[in-house]
């Protein structure tokens, strides 16, 4: 063998002669970059990613197609190459047209890989779905039933009829896996020996001490209260997030191995320095918005004036306030819904909700408005509380003055504040008011110790901490959730928690925060106006699933559940109706990581704005979306049967195709290997369906379970499911090479016909059994049939789909255990 | 083969396809049963090797051969002396390679010179001139010729002379122990090869020790700690008679369904129905668990860790990828339980310690450790820690010291084309499905590319029964039949019907003859009469 010497980036290198420049650093482990490269091929349109500088040569030269000559001196970057790089990437980008992520999913949030659980659910996985969903978001069973959904505002699937009911489907797998007992096997990392406290124990505390615990933390939650939940279990009733769907969820949360303190009251029964005493690395705080905003009328100081998180507090302890038979809720907010909606529970026969502004501007979210009207609420707008006073009687105990309000001149930034008409005093007999006018963190500042009482809060009277580090003025102290922002959504808490708990973790560990994830996304358009309809081609008007719900004036009798959930067939049903826009090559796309690996900046190249080809999807296994191709032709290269052929009618000025043609002949044999080539989402296995995104996806090696050829295969498995199948094409015997079975055959692993328990004949049917019952019978009916007519009366078949392993025991134990040689296998079958 | 060089395995890898120079492929459909064995085939047919075929059906290899000889089904021993035959006639074999490593050519120069041209046309229907020119292309002296078979020469009445006779044949033009060379079976199921190895046979302990090597047993005996049984066992196609004849009242079947697998399927049915007792260790609720006493879950192979020996005899690792569902447990579990149960106790804690004792046992596994398998498999015989593995066998030495030459005569199928079942019935695989399809037809795309059985039958054929394309026949045997839809195609032979065995619906088995080899006890799935007959869709 002839060898050559040279330098790459400085390394002296000998090398086999007749290399490319290319082969020779990755056999060096020296990384060039490349979009079009198959080993062993050379392509005919080179993407141009490859270039390099040889010393001596003014051009930059392709590495993939320059070979490696003696003396030659390489550098592989540089700011001219990356340049280089850049623009031919941009020049890509220019046209690729496609969602990396899909709007849904961008839109939330907590950032959930949206796309992928109903993906999930489509595919019947409905374990995954909620392990998915739980990756961002470990409150699925409350956040599917309360959320705002944000998501669903940008569902793609508006264009075309309706949005997908995504919370809905996020409900349908938490309360699936609840019914079917799934143990989520939820992964931590391993044991730091760090402690941490978590003040809190509503939606914030809750996630923060999941995530730290995850990251192999001793949390303990401290909560004043008898039970976990906070404002889960205390500002939404049953008939929103049923209490056994409640402890059911903590409960998921506590598995993990998390000690929990109830009724310590921060501040009375401990505080911040003494736990820094006791050795607890780092505190946060997730105390919520406990307090409420008081009603500041004259009269307000009267028993039958409740304020709404201390009256929903009692209803939630099983204490049954006095409310009479008419009430009043004043305020618009979220709260005054929950409140409007539990006194109708409560009873109370007449409901009227005051607000000073008109229906549409409350703060609360339309939905939950609708939810109240349906129920009997009534609302009295424009109008104002002034004055309360007792009347005296039996019924009708309060007299509730109101002023009519109107909308005044715009302020500066064209807020119209309402203002009292003069003179337009109202007044209603009402036995009762729960005033729901906000909620803040703390009344004055926190008591109990120096610490405490030093916490810096805002003007708004929460909590001040930094919203990128999560931390307070005091050291080692963390806030997120409500007490941080004032009242939000939950998932708001959620997301706000797991920062807050990422960035405890780095604090403990004195390690760098992990990267933020990129926000490089190529879409298909940002906002409506910019989607092209012809991406809804061929999508037929398909209504979503409509939720079993109660009727009202049934429902508002008791606090029971109003909305009962998806049956399994409508989440099914539901999920089909996913539009599928984010990339299923999320994972593997070479453009996307090429393009953040080297800066380009699509939002200044632009991409392709409208889909040229529509979808083709008449391959078997194969779907095949020309709009994201990128004529890097690996496919073509790639595939061993020549059975694939790339073309275009011809080529614009900066090389890119026109009239692309994608090209599977007759002599295709569905294998599959040009998808796993495929350096975009051009190519997509038809079965697998969910983007896998910043999951932790586990390679096992194995050797395909078909014929006798041992090809090696690598089951990419995600959570407890394999999510595809492909091979190394460095590894013999079959060198990157499988067919159709062993690329796509192996949904078998998860079909809901395996068995999964023992079973015995009675009465002449196979009925379910225990391990122990299923041994002590067959071994027993087998020891009577050896007593009675000798070992040889016993025959055993082994298995040649099974392991050496084994078939050894199945040998050893019909010529141990049984005595005889009557073992043979199918072979010969 | 065993016979006839010592060991039975495929004596050379796969990659050593792109060696040869002439490749002759003899009852293998290898695009459908091994599909990526059969693309590195037409690689290197691409590349200049010359292709032979041997087969009935017209498939991809015989439109890419250089010489493709349709002989009639069952008739590959005479086509296999008539080509020894010539080759010695016209002195071109490997007469070094005979003397100095084979015994007893005599015997196969008396035998094959029986099998003139003129014969051998009577029985397989190849001209003279195209046997010749067959003779001629695979004994090419000085050229790397490698064979390659399937189950299409394995599963006859006559499977074991066919093998026999193909070993002859290599061994005569010494194209044996060379890179590109060879005689190579296509094992069926990933683990076939194991399952041998493994000594899961009625007639051998692990490492193909005979019943009879007494040396063997006190090993096995000292190290079991057990009276191990000496007398022959009974061969899985020869127990539903003994189970008739009150032989036989308890089996064990694991990982079979012999339900649909065996050949003449009613007969099996009909021995089940009359067993005392079965235990079925599966992961589906099969035909055959269906009909058992007690069933044991079992984890699939994405679910725990092991070794699978594959068709090059190279030892790969499994691993283990998710959990079984529910309650299954792998299976080396479940045996060590049960063991347990019966009175024997097998103390391993994982499938690696069971390994290690097959390498204690068995000196052709000797050398491996999944260690030494982490990254890449070992081709046995490995006998020592630091051998390399054995890529090709019986190089300057055969295993057994010579090659034996076997002549066997040939003898008509059992069962062949008469008045009332005038067609021949064959069985064979679609690329993407697999045995039964109990793991394939779980793929919804899968099935959709291959979602039926179609009943394959040459124009000829259909023009005479009155059939065009997707017609609906019913394909009877003496023993049973099946209705199913009709693909007119000249991939089958004349007087030929070719019907896939993947499908529970068309359970195929229920037609085929078990009729067995007398060595190998292998069924003769490849060949019984049938009748094929139109039926209102």
């Amino acid at each position: 063998m002839t060898t050559v010497k040279l330098t790459i980036d400085g390394a002296e290198i000998v090398a086999e002669s007749g290399l490319t420049i290319l082969e020779v650093a990755r056999r060096s482990d020296i990384t060039i970059p490349t979009l079009c490269h198959v080993e062993g091929k050379a392509s005919s349109d080179p993407c141009g990613v490859c270039v390099v500088e040889v010393a001596g040569q003014e051009e930059l030269v392709y590495s993939c197609r320059t070979p490696a000559e003696q003396g030659m001196v390489i550098t592989t970057t540089s700011d001219r190459i990356v340049a280089h790089r850049q623009k031919r990437l941009g020049v890509l980008a220019e046209t690729h047209f496609g969602d990396c992520k899909a709007p849904c999913n961008l839109t939330c949030p907590g950032q959930i890989n949206v796309q992928g659980y109903i993906a999930h659910v489509a595919k019947g996985q409905y374990e995954e779905a909620l392990r998915l969903v739980m990756e961002r978001n470990p409150l699925p069973f409350s956040v599917g039933r309360v959320c705002p959904r944000f998501c669903e505002t940008r569902c793609r699937r508006i264009l075309v009829d309706e949005p997908v009911s995504i919370n809905h489907l996020k409900r349908f797998v938490a309360d699936w896996c609840m019914s079917h007992e799934i143990q989520l096997d939820i992964p931590k990392e391993a044991h730091t020996g760090k402690r941490i406290a978590v003040i809190g124990g509503g939606p914030a505390g809750l996630t923060a001490a999941y995530y730290l615990t995850r990251k192999g933390h001793d949390v303990t939650i401290y909560e004043a209260a008898s039970k976990l939940g906070g404002a889960l279990r205390y500002g939404f009733l049953e008939f929103r997030i049923p209490r056994d769907v409640l402890d059911y969820e903590i409960d998921t949360i506590l598995r993990l191995g998390i000690s929990v303190k109830l009724n310590q009251r921060w501040g009375r029964d401990f505080t911040i320095q003494g736990l820094k005493d006791q050795g607890f690395s780092a505190v946060f705080l997730g105390t919520g918005v406990g307090v409420d905003i008081p009603l500041d009328v004259e009269g307000a100081f009267n028993p039958h004036v409740h304020k709404a998180g201390s009256y929903l507090r009692q209803v939630a302890n099983g204490r049954n306030p006095d409310m009479g038979r008419r009430a009043a809720v004043i305020g618009g907010n979220n709260v005054a819904m929950e409140v409007a909606r539990t006194l109708i529970r409560q009873g109370v026969d007449e409901v009227t909700v005051i607000y000073p502004r008109a229906r549409i501007e409350m703060p609360a979210h339309q939905r939950n408005i609708r939810e109240a009207v349906k129920e009997g609420a009534q609302f009295l707008l424009m109008a104002s509380p002034v004055k309360i006073s007792e009347t005296g009687g039996e019924y009708s105990r309060l007299q509730l003055e109101l002023v009519r309000m109107k909308l005044g001149e715009p302020d500066s930034r064209g807020n119209r504040e309402p203002i009292p008409i003069e003179g337009t005093s109202n007044t209603i007999q009402v036995d009762s008011i729960v005033s729901s006018l906000g909620q803040i963190a703390v009344n004055d500042v926190f008591t109990g110790g120096e610490l405490e009482e030093s916490i810096q809060l805002s003007p708004r009277q929460t909590i001040q901490a930094n919203p990128r580090s999560s931390q307070t003025n005091v050291d080692g102290v963390f806030a997120a959730g409500d007490a941080v922002s004032g009242p939000k959504s939950v998932i708001q808490a959620v997301v706000s928690a797991r920062r807050a708990a990422n960035n405890i973790d780095a604090y403990v560990m004195g390690a760098d925060k992990e990267p933020a994830e990129s926000r490089f996304n190529f879409s298909r358009g940002k906002a409506f106006d910019d989607v092209d309809l012809k991406n809804f081609d061929g999508v037929n008007v398909k209504l979503r699933e409509k939720m079993p719900t109660r009727p009202p004036e049934i429902c508002s009798q008791d606090f029971g559940e109003v909305k009962l959930g998806f049956t399994e067939k409508m989440a099914r049903r539901e999920a089909e109706r996913c539009l599928s826009c984010g990339c299923s090559a999320f994972d593997r796309c070479d453009l996307k990581r090429l393009s953040i690996d080297n800066n380009v900046n699509i939002n200044k190249t632009g991409m392709g704005t409208i889909p040229v080809y529509p979808t083709d999807a008449s391959h078997a296994m194969i779907v095949v979306d020309r709009n994201k191709c990128v004529f890097c032709k690996r496919c073509e290269l790639s595939c061993e049967y020549d059975a694939l052929e790339v073309a275009a009618e011809s080529l614009d000025d900066k090389g890119r195709p026109l009239g692309l043609t994608i090209t599977f002949k007759d002599n295709c044999v569905s294998c599959g290997k040009c998808v796993d080539n495929c350096s975009t989402g051009a190519l997509n296995k038809k079965a697998q369906i969910v983007p896998m995104q910043s999951e932790v996806i586990t390679d096992v090696r194995s050797t395909c379970p078909y014929c006798g050829a041992g090809c090696q295969i690598i089951l990419r498995v995600k959570g407890k499911t394999v999510m595809e199948v492909t091979a190394d094409p460095h590894q013999a015997p079959n060198y990157g090479a499988l067919c159709v079975k062993g690329r796509f055959g192996h949904e078998f692993i998860h079909s809901k016909e395996r068995l999964t328990k023992p079973l015995i004949r009675k009465n002449n049917v196979l009925v379910e059994a225990s391990w122990d019952e299923a041994y002590d019978y067959a071994a027993r009916r087998l020891k009577d049939i050896k007593a009675m007519y000798g070992p040889d009366s016993i025959a055993g078949f082994s298995c040649a789909r099974a392991t050496n392993e084994e078939n050894f025991l199945m040998q050893k134990f019909m010529r141990t255990s049984i005595g005889t040689n009557n073992i043979d296998h199918c072979a010969r079958l | 083969m065993a016979i006839s060089f010592g060991s039975g395995a495929m004596t050379n890898s796969i990659g050593d396809i792109r060696e040869s120079e002439v490749i002759m492929v003899i009852g293998s459909n290898a695009d459908t049963s091994h599909p990526t064995i059969g693309l590195r085939i037409h690689q290197a047919v691409k590349n200049g090797a010359k292709l032979l075929v041997v087969d009935p059906r017209r498939t991809a290899f015989a439109d890419e051969a250089d010489i493709w000889l349709r002989s009639n089904p069952g008739s590959d021993v005479a086509l296999l002396n008539g080509m020894a035959r010539v080759i010695i006639e016209e002195e071109l074999w490997d007469k070094d390679f005979v003397e100095k490593r084979t015994e007893n050519f005599e015997e196969l120069e008396i035998v094959t010179a029986k099998y003139t041209p003129e014969m051998v046309e009577k029985i397989t229907g190849i001209s003279e001139e195209q046997l010749r020119a067959a003779a001629r292309l695979y004994a090419s002296p000085g050229k790397r010729c490698a064979i390659f078979y399937g189950m299409g020469l394995a599963h006859h009445a006559s499977g074991t002379d066919n093998v026999k006779s193909v070993a002859n044949l290599a061994m005569l033009c010494g194209k044996m122990g060379v890179a590109g060379g060879g005689v190579n079976p296509l094992r069926g199921q990933n683990n076939v090869q194991g399952a041998c190895d493994m000594g899961a046979l009625f007639n051998t302990l692990p490492g193909y020790s005979g019943l009879e090597n007494d040396d063997v047993f006190d090993r096995y005996e000292k190290m079991w700690q057990v009276t191990l049984p000496r007398r022959k066992g009974k061969a899985a196609t020869e127990v539903w008679d003994a189970i008739l004849e009150d032989e036989i009242h308890g089996l064990y079947v694991f990982g079979e369904d012999p339900v649909l697998a065996d050949p003449n399927a009613h007969h099996a049915v009909k021995a089940l129905e009359k067993l005392n007792f079965m235990i079925v260790q599966d992961i589906f609720l099969t035909e055959t668990a269906k009909m058992a006493d007690v069933v044991f879950p079992a984890a699939c192979y994405a679910e725990k860790d092991g070794t699978f020996t594959c068709t090059e005899r190279r030892v790969q690792r499994v691993r283990k990828a998710v959990n079984p569902p529910g309650e299954a447990k792998p299976d080396w579990q479940i045996f060590k339980e049960f063991s347990q149960r019966m009175g024997y106790a097998m103390n391993y804690s994982k499938p690696e310690d069971v390994f290690d004792e097959v390498t204690q046992l068995m000196p052709q596994y000797g050398g491996i450790t999944y260690a030494r398998i982490e990254k890449e498999g070992l081709q046995w015989p490995c006998p020592t820690a630091d051998h390399p593995g054995t890529p090709i066998l019986h190089v300057g030495k055969f295993t057994q010291g010579r090659g034996l030459f076997i002549p066997e005569e040939y003898t008509a199928p059992t069962e062949m084309p008469d008045g009332e079942y005038p067609m021949i019935l064959t069985t064979i695989r679609e690329t993407p499905q697999y045995n039964f399809g109990s793991m394939t037809r779980q793929t919804p795309e899968i099935e959709n590319l291959c979602p039926e059985a179609f009943a394959e039958i040459n124009p000829e054929d259909a023009l005479r029964i009155g059939l065009v394309d997707l017609d609906r026949v019913e394909v009877t045997s003496r023993r049973g039949s099946v209705r199913l839809r009709v693909k007119v195609t000249d991939k089958s032979q004349p007087g030929t019907v070719a019907i896939p065995y993947h499908f529970a619906e068309v359970p195929v088995n229920n037609l085929t003859l078990n009729s067995l080899d007398r060595l190998s006890r292998s069924p003769q799935y490849k060949i019984c009469s049938v009748k094929v007959e139109k039926v209102a869709a």
